[in-house]
């Protein structure tokens, strides 16, 4: 009865028809959020799949802004979509609440894609993916976070390019005087380059500069009841980030960055480094006259080494999907050697298997960057992030108490008394 | 013999056609009642069923009697910061938008050429979507290329970081509230002044009442029944704001909690936490609130009618 009427309800609200046609209705759906740029490689990996499996329709859903929220809707009103991309920092509230289904089911009817999984695999991704013992997604793409720059602005400023493998590390001192150097302001006294902007949510890449000063986001990352925000060196990284554009001038604050979104302000040469994944590198592709490259994030005081993120998202199957069959060929050739090859040939995303980053193909992708290791390394030296299933909690609180201290008007240390027992206490209780 | 006996047979047969239309009321109705049971007294009933239990839309509902209500009121610290946001956009918006469209309105209530064309302009926001208004006055907003703070730099006034800084979040979200909600009032007042019977300001002006006083001793309180329809219907609107806000200031109503109103905590519980049980108790809490409100307001101005009718008598 419950479900009847949360149907009804839920049937109100959704944003997209979910049921274009009985023509439609013996269709495999795909439900999957992408930028315009992403989006056409994505279809073409879709077309690919459909030429090895003519015999199974794949019918896309383009997800609005907030995927959660959007898939969520869907299955609340019995139209889960049969494979969705999952991501690393939500999939666990779905799986907690048996929308998505364990794939070690089917793993244990097919042995020898499990075998060449598990082989071809990067461990940390794949465990990304492994909730309280079930598999519920098998990673994607590898969509951690790196440092663009713009290499004509570095040489005409005789500044030397920032290290293009993870083995090199530059510290945040290097990384500061660089931002200085290249940040240039006309006689007005405004800002005409910016030595830094950030593409990613700002409060992300805080904590990925605590991460970068040495402390995790957390300890354990599976299913955590502590974040590391009492942690005087993670606090002394996000207060570095937050320093960038409040006393060091380096980068743009949040209102100098509204009639040019930072992307754009990389993308026409306005700023000489920019913060982001690979998911940006479709844009920035496309950018006439811009000639960037990619380097590794700076290393703090405390930090032992350069490190990103384990950013991925990967592919599920809904519990309810009555279609698990041809949904388990979608998702096996998406995440296995011939769709992860596809993939990295299409340059949509760092694929998540050893074989296909390595391949031929992805560097052909990426010929128009040098330090493509920066990819290819990625994954083997990025952290995880937290998951729990009490992740969209955790983001309000977070963009509630580090706005103060983002925008310079709270310190960092704050933080520690103020933010660090409120998301205990949701952990705890989530 | 009264009429009714000389022609029994008639009745039967007027009884026939009574019946018949009756039933087609009752089909022409029932589209409409239907509507009505369905998206309105299914979903009221449901959500009132459902905040007294943990529901997450996917999992069988857990019943949890007034536990929701308790946690509302005695252990979320942000209820009382979204109830507060809620009251002072209420404030901000209510008590400009009737001084405004009763100034509005005065001025289109004259009888000048080309009037016509002043009433349109003054209610095209009318027929706006919310969500377009949010988004042109984003830009409006903007701090540094932003149409306002231009228009203030004449002045000699620094950008002011509206849509940024928590300090003015509020005052930007009341500024568009406003701006949406003037129109409509304006609607129902100016019908209300054209009621006001000419020759009364003809009298007042044979006395020597000038314009402003005319307003405010014939106008005003021949039209306070409009204004107390004016007032309930934009708190009623007020307290429930959320496309706009949701729009301008984020999905969070931020920067950090500046616009933090109870209809975007009901929607980040519901939609973002998929806590329906709890979003259904503050649904029925702001419902309360509303009633009471809309109650006080309905029985003063009744009181203040009685009196008036009193001291004419």
């Amino acid at each position: 009865m419950l479900r009847g009427a949360g149907a009804i309800g839920a049937a109100s609200l959704a944003l997209v028809p979910t049921a274009c046609g009985s023509d439609d209705d013996d269709a495999l759906t795909f439900f999957f959020a992408a930028n315009p740029e992403e989006a056409d490689a994505r279809l073409r990996v879709v077309d690919a799949f459909q030429r090895r499996h003519p015999d199974i329709r794949v019918r896309t859903l383009l997800s609005g802004p907030d995927a959660l929220q959007h898939v969520s809707i869907y299955c609340a009103g019995g139209k889960c979509p049969d494979v969705q991309m999952a991501w690393e920092f939500t999939y666990s509230g779905l799986a907690e609440r048996d929308v998505l289904l364990d794939l070690n089911t089917m793993l244990a009817g097919d042995k020898a894609f499990a075998a060449e999984l598990r082989a071809d695999s990067v461990p940390s991704m794949y465990e990304t993916f492994t909730y309280n013992g079930g598999q519920y997604a098998f990673p994607e793409q590898w969509s951690g976070v790196f440092l663009y720059y713009n290499k004509k602005l570095f040489a005409e400023a005789g500044v030397r390019p920032p290290p293009g493998r993870w083995s090199e590390s530059w510290s945040f001192g290097e990384f500061l005087d660089a931002a200085t150097v290249l940040t240039k302001r006309d006689q007005s006294g405004r800002v005409s380059q910016w030595g830094f902007v950030d593409t990613w949510a700002p409060y992300y890449s805080a904590l990925l500069f605590g991460m970068n000063n040495g402390v995790p986001w957390s300890n354990p990352r599976m299913s955590p009841t502590h974040l590391n925000f009492d942690d005087p060196a993670f606090i002394e990284g996000i207060q570095f980030y937050a320093d960038l554009n409040n006393k060091y001038r380096v980068a743009p604050t949040a209102s100098e960055s509204q009639s040019m979104s930072q992307t754009d302000q990389f993308t026409s040469g306005h700023a000489a480094m920019a913060l982001g994944g690979h998911w940006r590198y479709q844009t920035l592709e496309r950018a006439n006259d811009l000639d960037f490259d990619i380097a590794v994030l700076p290393t703090g005081p405390k930090g032992h080494a350069a490190r990103s993120n384990i950013g991925t998202t990967g592919l599920a199957i809904a519990s309810s999907s009555p279609r698990k069959k041809q949904a388990w060929e979608f998702v096996k050739f998406a995440t296995g050697p011939v769709g992860q090859a596809v993939i990295g040939e299409t340059g949509l995303f760092v694929p998540a298997l050893r074989s296909a980053v390595r391949s031929a193909g992805f560097a052909k992708a990426h010929d128009r960057i040098s330090n493509i290791a920066v990819l290819t390394g990625g994954p083997a030296h990025s952290e995880g992030q937290p998951i729990t299933p009490a992740w969209p909690k955790i983001v309000a609180l977070m963009d509630r108490n580090l706005g103060p201290v983002l925008r310079g008007s709270r310190p960092a240390t704050a933080l520690t008394a103020e933010l660090a027992p409120k998301i205990d206490e949701v952990l705890r209780t989530p | 013999m009264t009429v009714t006996d000389a022609h029994p047979t008639h009745l039967p047969r007027r009884r026939g056609p009574s019946k018949r239309r009756a039933r087609f009321g009752r089909l022409f109705v029932a589209p409409n009642l239907a509507a009505v049971a369905i998206f309105m007294l299914f979903p009221l009933g449901f959500s009132l069923y459902m905040s007294l239990h943990n529901w997450d839309m996917f999992s069988p509902a857990k019943f949890v009697g007034v536990a929701n209500y308790r946690s509302l009121f005695a252990e979320d610290p942000l209820f009382s910061i979204a109830l507060r946001n809620t009251v002072v956009y209420t404030v901000g918006t209510v008590v400009p938008t009737v001084f405004i469209s009763l100034a509005v309105a005065g001025v289109l209530n004259r009888n000048i050429k080309g009037i016509a064309i002043f009433r349109t302009v003054v209610f095209v926001p009318l027929a706006v979507s919310s969500v377009v208004m949010a988004v042109v006055w984003q830009f409006v907003f903007n701090t540094n290329n932003g149409l306002l703070n231009i228009v203030l730099g004449w002045i000699g006034i620094d950008p002011v970081p509206w849509l940024v800084d928590p300090k003015y979040a509020m005052a930007s979200l009341c500024i568009v509230s406003v701006w949406r909600s003037v129109p409509f009032a304006t609607v129902i007042l100016l019908a209300a002044m054209q009621g006001v019977p000419e020759n009364l300001y003809e009298a007042a002006r044979l006395d020597g009442a000038g314009e402003l006083r005319q307003f405010l001793s014939i106008t005003v309180p021949l039209i306070r029944s409009a204004v107390s329809f004016v007032v309930v219907i934009s708190i009623i609107h007020a307290f429930q704001a959320f496309d706009l806000v949701y729009v301008l200031n984020g999905r969070n109503g931020g920067p950090e909690t500046a616009t933090y109103v109870l209809g975007i905590m009901l929607f980040q519980h519901a939609f973002a936490f998929l806590e329906f049980g709890y979003a259904s108790a503050l649904a029925w809490v702001m419902f309360a609130i509303l009633l009471v409100l809309t109650v006080v307001q309905l029985r003063l101005g009744r009181r203040r009618a009685a009196q008036e009718e009193r001291s004419w008598a």
